[in-house]
């Protein structure tokens, strides 16, 4: 075999897709879908039955969430859910020290896995309150299985707390991956890897909160933590871009930079693929076997793989191009 | 090739220790997984506290760590979480309300003496409240009987006009609430006929309880104290014994009983430093008022802000789900691997397994305690871990495209990719640090899991997957590029 790592014949594989020109429409798709987003986001806020940019779950607000397995041999008996929210309209629960007692009538029943498993929404319940919700259902939609039951119960303040503690969290991590970044590259890398951050994270959120105004979709704790894994997941996506860009320049190439970023986006375009084509396996496992817990957070996370590569390839490599004088 | 050949036996023991750790050490279950109870108490400030310290949190978790030793739950635990927060774990707990009951409330236990002149207030308080128990005594015989409700006896306009005396009048709730609500209202006017506590649970040693002798259906709750305790009550008794004034016994600002002190006490008190609390117990409450009295009473009032309580089969439902969706998972992505790479896709495949592996030795090692959304940072770090491996052989096959050997292509694909690999996963860390150490519950668990599994990945991909792909090269047999890449991908050696 011959040593064939000379310069001209580094790149035996030619361009697989020149980026460069078609840098327009790559940044018309990102902004449009951004844009949709954030009409997504704004409409949520204006409307009067959220008046927030995501419809809050009950991790964010407070409230008592009950889930009841029903017992299905050989099969549910039929079940309405509004028949079990008259039962809890009219209940009348037992006090608990010198506190109001929570107001019942606005009940939110829901019947899951074909009337398998019952799911009331609350206002903030004591654990006995919620144990008299369980019994005064009991009749009406049991008979229960055994050991299949969760109370959920989540005082507002808390709810405050943990709304206030993954936007710290999120802010935090942006600012270290940011200083991380200006250290290990350049600002101008830093800047844009937050671009492309933000743009995967805007679209994430904005598709949730359309969800939100037509499904009403609420987002939990584990939606901030979804959105925490997107950052870290991008910035990663995007630095092994900007990896072989910055290892192109300091090799000291006289070609434009326009064709150096179209050389490393090509060379990594494989890598990005596959990575994010691997990390989706596991999470369309988890979307399809996962369970309802883990539904919409596996979801969410996909989301974010996916729009993570598309920032990754297309918008943060192009908009470097634009540092470059444009007749260079 | 020696150095190759140590770092593979150096592996190899690894993954032997790892296993047999595994074997014996069984990893910690969180109680979304296995089935129980979670509360989340916050601590308040009151009176002079207007900051709650570490002192006071202490404080607070030691009396409620004895209470909850005498709820006799097994392998429950009490876990300081931020600066003012408590979170306790019962597994197996399907009923938290008893739990909820004896953490929530401060037990200040206090004995005090009746104020000269207040007699008849006294006594017509009193009338009200026995007849108010009264009724709601009877209420629950006639609820668990079944019997229709039977108003013998019940004077109601007296209960209306005490209602609206005390303000009770027009709230809609059932007769029940507003029975125990004119209670509540009666027994804090009652404290009102007192002089301030000239005793108080402190001096409080031990209680028990027992049933009363003429009433095996009614409690009484034992208390004795220490010599402080035991001379103040001496004191105490002594100064009303023979006159009409009461003894009084309040629990966080309610009366709940009264007592007379004969006038054989006159000259000492009632010494020996005990005493018993008859206030019309049941043998729940009772035993109740005892864990609380025994734990002693709260530095500072706590109020539950969150309870979780999951059955055990939901739990096991959860670990099948996570499980199905793990191991199908690295299934596919084991699959992809083979065939996208090959040889050195298969050895990706064992260095992840072993990955895997030692992943969960280091939650038993730790040890980090398994749950739902740990689960899902540990999938998620699979993703993660690949990546790593897709990057080196991605270069791999670069090197050999351009016409490299073999051996230097390997070399030159690890030290290549090295530095995105590096920058990736540490992006990716700092986003797990932040999540940790300013994430609560769920969330830290999470961050917990995927954060180890992006250091072992580093681990892993940069010395497990190069020594077995190293090993692996020792063999002529293998050392071929075509187990690396098609052969129309190759340069022709005559160029």
């Amino acid at each position: 075999m011959v040593d064939a790592s000379s310069p001209a014949t580094a790149d035996v594989r030619q361009l697989r897709w020149s980026l460069s020109s078609m840098r327009q429409r790559v940044w018309l798709i990102s902004a449009a879908v951004v844009v949709v987003s954030l009409i997504g986001l704004v409409s949520s806020w204006l409307d009067p039955t959220i008046r927030a940019p995501l419809r809050p779950g009950l991790d964010f607000t407070g409230g008592t969430q009950i889930q009841l397995e029903r017992q299905c041999d050989p099969a549910c008996a039929d079940l309405k859910a509004i028949a079990v929210s008259n039962v809890i309209r009219e209940l009348a629960l037992p006090k608990e020290g010198n506190a109001p007692l929570p107001q019942l009538n606005a009940p939110r029943v829901q019947l899951l896995d074909a009337g398998q498993s019952l799911l009331l929404r609350l206002p903030t319940l004591s654990a006995a309150q919620g144990q008299a919700v369980i019994q005064a259902v009991e009749p009406v939609a049991g008979p229960f299985k055994d050991g299949g039951q969760s109370v959920d119960t989540i005082g507002p303040s808390l709810g405050r707390q943990l709304l206030q503690s993954s936007l710290v969290s999120l802010l935090v991590a942006f600012a270290g991956i940011a200083v991380y970044i200006s250290f290990r590259y350049d600002r101008r890398y830093a800047f844009l890897a937050l671009v492309a951050l933000a743009h995967d994270v805007v679209i994430v959120c904005g598709i949730f909160a359309w969800l939100g105004l037509f499904f009403q979709l609420e987002v939990d704790s584990l939606f901030a933590v979804a959105l925490l894994t997107i950052a870290g997941y991008s910035v990663n996506d995007t630095v092994v871009v900007f990896d072989r860009i910055r290892e192109r320049t300091q090799q000291g190439s006289d070609l434009p930079l326009k064709l150096q970023v179209d050389q490393a986006v090509s060379a990594t375009l494989t890598r990005t693929l596959y990575t994010s084509g691997t990390t989706l396996m596991p999470l369309l496992a988890l979307v399809f076997f996962g369970g309802s817990t883990l539904y919409w957070f596996a979801i969410a996370l996909a989301l974010g793989v996916v729009v993570g590569s598309w920032s990754s390839i297309a918008l943060a490599p192009s908009l470097l191009t634009l540092w470059q004088p444009q007749g260079d | 090739m020696a150095r190759y050949q140590g770092w593979f036996a150096f592996v190899l023991a690894l993954a032997i220790a790892a296993g047999m750790f595994l074997l014996r050490t069984p990893l910690e279950l969180g109680l979304d997984l296995r089935g129980g109870s979670q509360l989340t108490v916050q601590v308040q400030p009151a009176g002079d506290i207007t900051r709650v310290g570490s002192e006071e949190m202490e404080a607070v978790k030691a009396v409620l760590e004895r209470r909850v030793n005498g709820l006799g739950v097994a392998e429950s635990t009490l876990q300081t979480v931020g600066d003012t927060q408590l979170v306790l774990q019962l597994p197996g707990e399907q009923d938290p309300t008893r739990a909820a009951r004896v953490l929530g409330s401060t037990a200040m236990l206090e004995f005090r003496a009746q104020k000269p002149g207040a007699e008849g207030d006294l006594r017509s308080l009193r009338q009200l409240r026995s007849q108010v128990r009264a009724i709601l005594r009877l209420r629950e015989d006639q609820a668990r009987s079944g019997d229709p409700d039977n108003n013998d006896g019940i004077d109601f306009d007296q209960l209306a006009e005490a209602q609206k005396l005390f303000g009770l009048d027009g709230e809609s709730t059932s007769e029940t609430d507003q029975l125990q609500q004119l209670l509540e209202k009666v027994n804090g006017e009652i404290v009102q006929q007192f002089e301030p506590a000239a005793l108080t649970g402190k001096d409080l040693v031990t209680a028990g309880r027992q049933p009363l002798q003429n009433n095996p259906n009614s409690w009484e709750v034992t208390l004795s104290f220490n010599s402080d305790g035991a001379e103040a009550f001496a004191e105490l008794t002594k100064s009303i014994a023979g006159t009409d004034r009461l003894l009084g016994i309040v629990l966080d600002g309610q009366a709940i009983s009264e007592a007379s002190v004969g006038p054989q006490f006159q000259a000492a008190g009632i010494s020996g430093g005990s005493a018993s609390i008859s206030g019309n117990f049941t043998a729940e409450e009772a035993r109740e008022l005892e864990v609380q009295l025994r734990g002693g009473s709260l530095p500072l009032p706590v109020e539950i802000i969150e309870v979780r309580t999951i059955g055990p089969t939901l739990g096991a439902e959860n670990i099948r789900r996570s499980l199905v969706a793990a191991l199908s998972g690295l299934a596919f992505v084991a699959v992809f691997m083979v065939v996208a790479y090959r040889l050195p896709g298969a050895v990706a495949v064992v260095a992840l397994s072993l990955y895997a592996l030692f992943n969960l030795a280091m939650y038993a090692l730790i040890p980090v305690t398994l749950t739902l959304p740990g689960i899902a940072g540990f999938i998620l770090s699979i993703g993660m871990a690949v990546d790593a491996n897709v990057l080196i052989f991605e270069r791999i096959k670069d090197e050999l495209r351009r016409g490299n050997t073999l051996i230097r292509s390997i070399d030159t694909g690890f030290s290549e990719a090295f530095s995105s690999i590096v920058d990736g996963h540490l992006t990716t860390l700092i986003s797990c640090a932040a999540l940790f150490f300013l994430g609560t519950g769920l969330v830290k668990g999470f961050a917990a899991t995927l954060g180890i599994g992006v250091l072992l990945s580093l681990f892993t991909a940069l010395t497990c997957t190069r020594t077995l792909l190293r090993f692996l090269m020792g063999y002529s047999g293998l050392r071929s590029p075509n187990n690396f890449l098609p052969n129309s991908q190759l340069p022709t050696p005559s160029a």
